[in-house]
Formats: C-alpha cells, sequence, structure tokens
C-alpha cells in the first residue's frame, strides 16, 4: 500500500467513525423522543388537565401539578427577569464603559458559572434559607428557587444582547443630550427588544422543567392548593414521584406529565430561536 | 457677552432654565437606574457568597462531629449517625467519568460531522436539533432510563459484557455480579447522553472559529479532511474543545434527575461498574426529604458543598479555558 | 470670546453660487473656539495641542488623511468621548466663551446646543415620527400639533418630508441609506441646537444622495454654525467656508477654504490636496 493510499484510508475510516458517531448520537436522542411519545401519547386527553392527581389505583389527571409548575414558574420569572435583565443591562451598558469594569468581569465570571451550577445546590441553599426560617416548605421557597435558576440566563442573553447594539446608536441618543437611562431604556432596549425576550423564554423553558430545586422547597401536595405559603404540587416532582411508583397508574400519569414538559420546552426553545433569528434580520 | 441670537433674552433665559432643570433631573435619574441596575449585578456575587454561606452553616453539624475524616469514610449510617462521602464521591466521579469517555470522542465525531462532513443544507438542523436537545429537561432522561434503558441493559448488554469479560482478569471485576439494570454503568451511560448535546454544540462552535484560509492552506499542500482536522482544526481549537469538555463534565458532575432514577441509591463502593451505587446529587435528592436527625441533614448538606466546591473548581477551569480560547480567536470578550 | 470691534464687514463674493463666502482675513464671530487641545486615548495622546476657530454660521471642514485626528476633534466638541472611560481632553473649548469642557458643565446640556450627524445613519428603531419626536420630548413638552409641526419642519429642513409624509409611522430602518442620513439630520436639527457636527454624513452613501446632502448642509449652514468632517477633498472645497488641514494629531494649516485649496502655504497641505499622500 502506498503512502497515498493509507493516507486515504486514515482519512476514511476517521470520517466513517464521526458519521456513526453521528447516527448513534442521533439516534439515541430521537429514540428517547419516540419513546416519550409512544408511552406518553396515550394518557394525553381532557382528563389529564382537568382532574386532580389521583390516589394509587385511581383515575386522575395532573391538574394541581400545571397548576402549580405555571403559577412557580410565573413568580420565579416575574421576580428573576427584572434582576436579570438589570443586571445584564449593568455589565453591557455601564461596567463596560466605566472604570468599574473590574467588576463587570467578575459578576459575568460567576454569573456564568451559576448558568452550569448543579440546580439541586440552588434547591439546598433556598431551603436553608426559606424553608427552614419560615419553618414549613411552600410555594414562595420553590418559587425562588426557580428565581436564582432564572436570573442567570436572562443575564446571560440580556448582556450578550445588549452588547450587540452598535455604539452608534447610542451615541447618536446621546448626542440629542438624552441622559444615560434614557439612551439605554429608549434606545438599546428597543434594538434589543427580540433578543432579550429570547433570554426570558428560554428562562422559562429551563425553569419549567427543574425538578432537583424544588424537592426540598416547594415539596409537593396531592391536592389542589392556591396557597403560596403551603407545599404546592408541581410537574417535575409529581413525574419523579409517579414514575418511581409501583403503581401502573401513576406510572402512565408520570409518561403523560413527561410528554406534556417537553413539548412545552420544545416549544418555548423553538419560538425563542424563531424571534432571535427575527430580531438579527430586524437589526443593524 | 455670547454672540446674537434671534431670540430676546429674557425668551432665551427662560427656555434655558426649564433645559437647565430637566438636565438636573436627568441625571438623578441616571444616577438611580445606574444604582438599581448596579444593585442587581451585584445580586448575583450575593447569590454566590449566600450558596457557600449558607450550605457552610447548614453542614456545620456535619463538620464538626465528623471533621475531615468525613471525606474518607464510607459508612452512611442514618441509624447509628455515622456518615462518610466517600460512596457518593466515589459514584460521582465514576459516573462523570463514563460519561465523558463515551460523551467526548461521540461530540467530537459528531461535531466533526457537522462542520467538515455533512451536506450545507443539512448544517443548520442538525445544529439546532443538538442544541434544542441540549435543553431537554434531565427528568426526561431519567424516567427514560428507568424505564427503558436499564431493563434493555439488564436483559440485552449486561449479561453478555459478563460472559464476554469473564475471563480476563481487570475487566472481569468491572463487568462481576448479577445484572440488576441500575448501578454505575446505566448511570453513567445516560449521564453521556445528557452531556453529549453540550459538549458537541460547543465544540462545534469552536470548530467554527478556525479561519477558512488555515483549512484551505491546508488543503491546497493536499491534505485529506482528516488531516486538515487533526492537523489544523484540532490544534488550532485545543484550548476551546477543553473548555467546552470541562463544562460538560461540570454538568454530569452535578446533574440530579437523569442519574437519581438509575443509580440505585447504595452507599458502598463496589468494584462493578454494574452494582448500584450512588452519587452526591441522588444522595440528597433520594434522601434530604426524609432525614430526621441534625447531623443526618447537616451531613446530607455537607455533601453538597463538597458538590458545590468540585463543580465550581471544573466550571471556572472550563470558563477560564473558553475566555482564552475567544481571545485567541480575536471575539471581543 | 470675541471682542466686538475686531469684527468687520463681511464682504459677499457669489461667484461660487449663491452661498456667502468669506474673504480672507475678514473675521465673523467666532461659535467656538479651541484652544491648545490635546486629546488622549489611554496613554496615547491623539492630539498635540490644537488651537483653532468655528464660525458662527459658517461651514468649517476638516480635513487629513485616516487617523490624522479629525474625526477625534471632532468627538471632542460635544464631549462624546465622555462616554467612554479610558479617554480625556486637555486644553479649552469654549461655545460663546464659556469652557465646555470644564468638568461643572452638564453635558446633556451642552449635547442640546451641538447636535451631531454620523459617519453611519444611526436610526433609532422605532418610527419615523418618534425618531424626531425622540430628542425633543427630552427637554420640551409639547403639545400634539406643535409636536406635529416641530417633526414636519424639521423633516422639511432635511428635504426629507415630501418622500416620508405618508409613512410617518413607518420605522425609520425601512428607509434608503440617503434618507436614514437625512432623518439623522432632522432629528438632530430637530432640538434646534446651535452648532452641528457632521461626522464624515456622506461616506457611507451613493452619489447621489451624498449631493442630497451637500445641498442640503449649504441651506443648513444659514441657521446653524456647521463643522464637518470629510475624506473627500472635493466635498470639502464645495461645502465649507474655511477648512482644517490635519495631520498626525497637529493642525498644519487653517484658512478659508478657497485659499487653502488654491494656495496652501505648508508643504504638506500641498501634498496632501495634491493626491500625493493619503
Amino acid at each position: 500500500m502506498t503512502l497515498y493510499q493509507r493516507r486515504k484510508l486514515a482519512n476514511r475510516v476517521a470520517l466513517g467513525f464521526a458519521g456513526v458517531a453521528a447516527a448513534i448520537g442521533l439516534f439515541w436522542l430521537a429514540s428517547i423522543l419516540w419513546i416519550l411519545v409512544a408511552k406518553g401519547v396515550a394518557g394525553l386527553d381532557l382528563q389529564l388537565f382537568t382532574e386532580m392527581t389521583p390516589p394509587p389505583g385511581s383515575d386522575g389527571g395532573l391538574l394541581n401539578a400545571i397548576f402549580g409548575s405555571f403559577v412557580m414558574t410565573l413568580v420565579a420569572i416575574v421576580v428573576g427577569a427584572p434582576v436579570g435583565i438589570l443586571a445584564g443591562t449593568y455589565l453591557a451598558e455601564y461596567a463596560r464603559y466605566e472604570k468599574t469594569a473590574r467588576i463587570g468581569e467578575i459578576v459575568r465570571f460567576v454569573n456564568d458559572i451559576l448558568l452550569s451550577a448543579p440546580s439541586i445546590i440552588v434547591g439546598l441553599f433556598i431551603y436553608e434559607v426559606m424553608v427552614v426560617r419560615m419553618g414549613h416548605f411552600s410555594a414562595w421557597a420553590g418559587a425562588m428557587a426557580l428565581a436564582v435558576i432564572a436570573v442567570p440566563v436572562v443575564l446571560r442573553t440580556t448582556d450578550d444582547m445588549l452588547t450587540l447594539v452598535p455604539a452608534g446608536l447610542r451615541e447618536a441618543a446621546a448626542a440629542l443630550g438624552a441622559p444615560r437611562w434614557k439612551v439605554v431604556v429608549t434606545v438599546s432596549y428597543r434594538a434589543a427588544a427580540s433578543g432579550m425576550m429570547t433570554g426570558i423564554l428560554l428562562a422559562i423553558a429551563r425553569v419549567s422543567g427543574e425538578t432537583a430545586p424544588l424537592l426540598f422547597t416547594a415539596l409537593n401536595n396531592q391536592f389542589w392548593s392556591a396557597n403560596m405559603n403551603a407545599p404546592m404540587a408541581n410537574l417535575p416532582v409529581v413525574i419523579f414521584q409517579f414514575a418511581l411508583s409501583p403503581y401502573e397508574n401513576w406510572q402512565h400519569l408520570a409518561w403523560s406529565g413527561a410528554l406534556v414538559i417537553t413539548a412545552t420546552v420544545l416549544l418555548l426553545n423553538i419560538i425563542a430561536r424563531v424571534l432571535a433569528a427575527r430580531g438579527r434580520s430586524n437589526g443593524d | 457677552m455670547t454672540t446674537t441670537t434671534a431670540q430676546p433674552r429674557s425668551d432665551f433665559d427662560a427656555r434655558a432654565a426649564a433645559v437647565k432643570a430637566v438636565a438636573d433631573r436627568g441625571r438623578r435619574q441616571d444616577n438611580i437606574f445606574r444604582g438599581v441596575a448596579l444593585a442587581s449585578a451585584l445580586a448575583v456575587l450575593l447569590v454566590l457568597g449566600g450558596v457557600i454561606a449558607s450550605l457552610f452553616i447548614g453542614a456545620w453539624p456535619a463538620i464538626r462531629e465528623f471533621g475531615p475524616g468525613f471525606l474518607v469514610t464510607e459508612t452512611w449510617n442514618p441509624v447509628t449517625d455515622r456518615f462518610g462521602a466517600v460512596a457518593p464521591i466515589y459514584g460521582t466521579l465514576m459516573t462523570s467519568a463514563i460519561a465523558m469517555a463515551i460523551a467526548v470522542p461521540i461530540g467530537f465525531g459528531i461535531a466533526v460531522f457537522i462542520t467538515e462532513i455533512c451536506p450545507p443544507w443539512a448544517k443548520r438542523p442538525l445544529g439546532i436539533a443538538i442544541e434544542l436537545l441540549a435543553g431537554i429537561p434531565s427528568i426526561i432522561y431519567g424516567i427514560w432510563g428507568l424505564f427503558v434503558f436499564a431493563p434493555f441493559l439488564q436483559h440485552h448488554v449486561q449479561p453478555f459484557l459478563i460472559e464476554a469479560f469473564e475471563d480476563v482478569p481487570v475487566l472481569e471485576a468491572l463487568f462481576r455480579g448479577p445484572p440488576y439494570g441500575i448501578g454505575i454503568l446505566t448511570a453513567g451511560l445516560i449521564l453521556a447522553i445528557m452531556v453529549l448535546p453540550f459538549i458537541t454544540s460547543i465544540t462545534r462552535d469552536v470548530f467554527e472559529t478556525v479561519p477558512a484560509m488555515l483549512k484551505e492552506s491546508a488543503y491546497g499542500l493536499g491534505a485529506t479532511t482528516w488531516e486538515v482536522v487533526w492537523n489544523v482544526v484540532l490544534p488550532y481549537t485545543r484550548i476551546g474543545v477543553v473548555g467546552g469538555i470541562m463544562l460538560g463534565l461540570g454538568r454530569a458532575l452535578g446533574e440530579t434527575m437523569a442519574v437519581t432514577f438509575v443509580i440505585g441509591n447504595a452507599h458502598r463502593i463496589s468494584a462493578s461498574l454494574l452494582a448500584p451505587g450512588t452519587t452526591i446529587s441522588a444522595a440528597i435528592a433520594n434522601e434530604f426529604t426524609e432525614a430526621v436527625g441534625d447531623i443526618y441533614t447537616a451531613s446530607l448538606i455537607l455533601l453538597g458543598l463538597i458538590l458545590f466546591v468540585i463543580t465550581f473548581a471544573v466550571l471556572a477551569a472550563a470558563k477560564l479555558l473558553l475566555l482564552r480560547a475567544q481571545a485567541r480567536a480575536g471575539g471581543g470578550r | 470670546m470675541t471682542a466686538p470691534q475686531q469684527r468687520r464687514e463681511i464682504k459677499i463674493e457669489t461667484a461660487l453660487g449663491d452661498r456667502p463666502k468669506v474673504e480672507g482675513g475678514e473675521v465673523p464671530a467666532e461659535k467656538i473656539t479651541i484652544r491648545d487641545l490635546k486629546f488622549f486615548y489611554g496613554d496615547r495622546e491623539a492630539l498635540h495641542g490644537i488651537s483653532l476657530p468655528v464660525y458662527a454660521k459658517r461651514v468649517t471642514a476638516f480635513i487629513g488623511p485616516s487617523g490624522c485626528g479629525k474625526s477625534t476633534l471632532l468627538r471632542v466638541l460635544n464631549r462624546m468621548y465622555d462616554l467612554y472611560p479610558n479617554q480625556r481632553a486637555e486644553g479649552t473649548v469654549l461655545l460663546d466663551g464659556e469652557d465646555i469642557l470644564a468638568k461643572s458643565k452638564d453635558v446633556n446640556l451642552i449635547r442640546t446646543k451641538i447636535g451631531m450627524v454620523f459617519q453611519k445613519p444611526t436610526p433609532f428603531p422605532m418610527a419615523i415620527y418618534e425618531n424626531i419626536a425622540f430628542g425633543i420630548r427630552l427637554y420640551e413638552k409639547l403639545s400634539q400639533p406643535e409636536m406635529d409641526a416641530r417633526v414636519e419642519s424639521a423633516l422639511r429642513k432635511a428635504a426629507l418630508w415630501d418622500e416620508v409624509k405618508d409613512k410617518l409611522a413607518a420605522s425609520g430602518l425601512s428607509l434608503s441609506g440617503g434618507q436614514q442620513q437625512r432623518l439623522c439630520i432632522a432629528r438632530a436639527i430637530a432640538v434646534k441646537p446651535e452648532v452641528l457636527l457632521l461626522d464624515e454624513p456622506a461616506s457611507a452613501l451613493d452619489p447621489i444622495s451624498t449631493a442630497k446632502i451637500e445641498e442640503l448642509i449649504g441651506e443648513l449652514q444659514r441657521d446653524y454654525t456647521i463643522a464637518i468632517v470629510t475624506h473627500n477633498l472635493q466635498q470639502a472645497a464645495r461645502v465649507s467656508d474655511h477648512t482644517a488641514f490635519l495631520f498626525l494629531g497637529n493642525l498644519v494649516e487653517f484658512g478659508p477654504t478657497d485659499t487653502l485649496f488654491t494656495r496652501p502655504k505648508d508643504k504638506r497641505t500641498e501634498d496632501y490636496i495634491t493626491g500625493r499622500f493619503g
């Protein structure tokens, strides 16, 4: 075999491996989604959205869990998004232009770490500062744990998107005598609006699937509860408990719940992506 | 003293005074806005400080009771209140090691496939698919692992592994015992599937920072695709790729739900990868709400603190490497 | 500060079109007086002590090769550099006799008097109407009819009204490059500044749009003091009354545009305007 033939063979083998790797990876991921749909779609009926979580062996739905997840996600975003946006604003609009750039870099660094930090740690943190203080599990604690997870996502996208706003736009507004905050709120925010919205949607997607931080903050509740001061049912924890239970009807509900969550999260991600793409083509 | 203006003096002064009042108000509002924004940014640092402080305080009874011995003790006995972290730490490191051993080469292969091989029309959809998969909640991987993957391993893969390595010295110990389906190996494999999208998308991103000219000059010398990847792309992106791997490792170490379902929750170390074990996050998730007594709870929180320190170090290293890669690629930050 | 007794009757020459041209030696009022101005990007000194007048209701052009400091000089005049922490100016810049570089001066107030138009059109991501109203609303409370009138008059002055009057609610980004630039000029003059700074306002535009902008500059100088940076020598010759030639951060020559282009005193000016470098 000549050297050239050997090189060509090496190339084929290596690229073949890459192709096989791609096939394996995609096959695995596709099979997860397929099984999710296959197992979950059977239970996807009206009952699922209109009835409470049942005791073992009888019929029921996931209404209280869906409601709880919705409420806690909502509170988490209402609390977390403004903090993330303002903090991102500080990094992109102030720290970069000031002698405090160092603080900006540190915050950015820490934020990126919090972005990937184990979410169960956030659960422990909120357990210590809220559940222990208050003496009981509560939906407030669950929502705050989710807010702590939402902030880094929103902060990161806000920072990135504001950084993309051309400096000329800021200068043009400043040249009219606009105070800094007005430049930020009326010009920068408007120019980066779809990107920032993307960040909030991604945060909602991220938060609505989180299980670990809710395990010992919001806990769970077999019944309907709208009391933020009491434990509240939520989809991820219900799925966790029902899936690990020996009861078949609970396991079926777990699959259906898993399908609902995944569909929601994927949908949010897709909307976020479309929005981001539209923002890019509008901008500049 | 000034040049002539069209307006009469008094009118001019009145307008100037009004404008000045608006400007003064603008400056005050500026200070408030900046202050609120700064406070929000500092809140991020406060969260970090709060996490460390609260975990430390919560773990204090266990730290006082066990001291550094906690790190080298295997016992985990709620009845006698004796706790040690060796088993969960081992489980955490072992499952992550298995995950990385599988996800890194496959993720690398997919990234090469996307950037160098696949037809242009498929590039974007593939990239988007990978990124979407990175967003799937980990509990989904967990439930799939428990109901589908573990039984599959139990019936089709593990018996085969046990038989195949029966007479091979070292491997025989790794693949011994009854095929439970759940255990360290299963958890590691599921983690691999979970971190695969992370590693792939970061690797692909850094691959795309390689200037086309650099690759073209190599192709111009008659290099094959593989030779370009191995000798040009990879050396050029080395730091970024390692950063991406570390980021994936950080995720794997801290992942809770995907592991908790299939790890078996046994506080002991077995040589066999087929045996059930536990990880730090799985132990916390499984036991925290049922833990009775200060020492038990504190021990679990101490496990959390250890996990946080480990992941923080790994993620910080990853971030620093990625920053260096970015600086080299000439991108801002 | 200008001593009135120094001012003499300005002789108007109409040979070069209907715009007034200043004859050499006769000095109109100084709107802006720059004295010994130094500018720093971090440790790098970009302007090495520049002294220069900008005459009221005249067009002053800053020319010179890339990197000579002409844009830097312009950006000092409305303290645009204030946005960036590492940039700083030393020396004096008097606007009607008041030092605008003084720390005590409110920078936003200065900018209401000195408007600026940039090299690349910078329409805000909002409606055409809102683009103009934005600056007015900052410092004035107008009724809706008053505001409508102000927006219309600004757009008319910028020679854009006829093109946009039927789509004031459309996004500023939907306009062509030349229209966007005129929108930016309209936005700048809507707040009734006294001085307009133009930073290569036509360099990103096609020849027809460029001609429109130049025509506009001729119109605007009746009401405003204008300083324009340009790398296009013909443009400087066409639109300006006075020209300053900067080279490597120094002011090489300043004088009436006709004189500077026909009888430059300095060898470097001559080399530049005859195209021997830059």
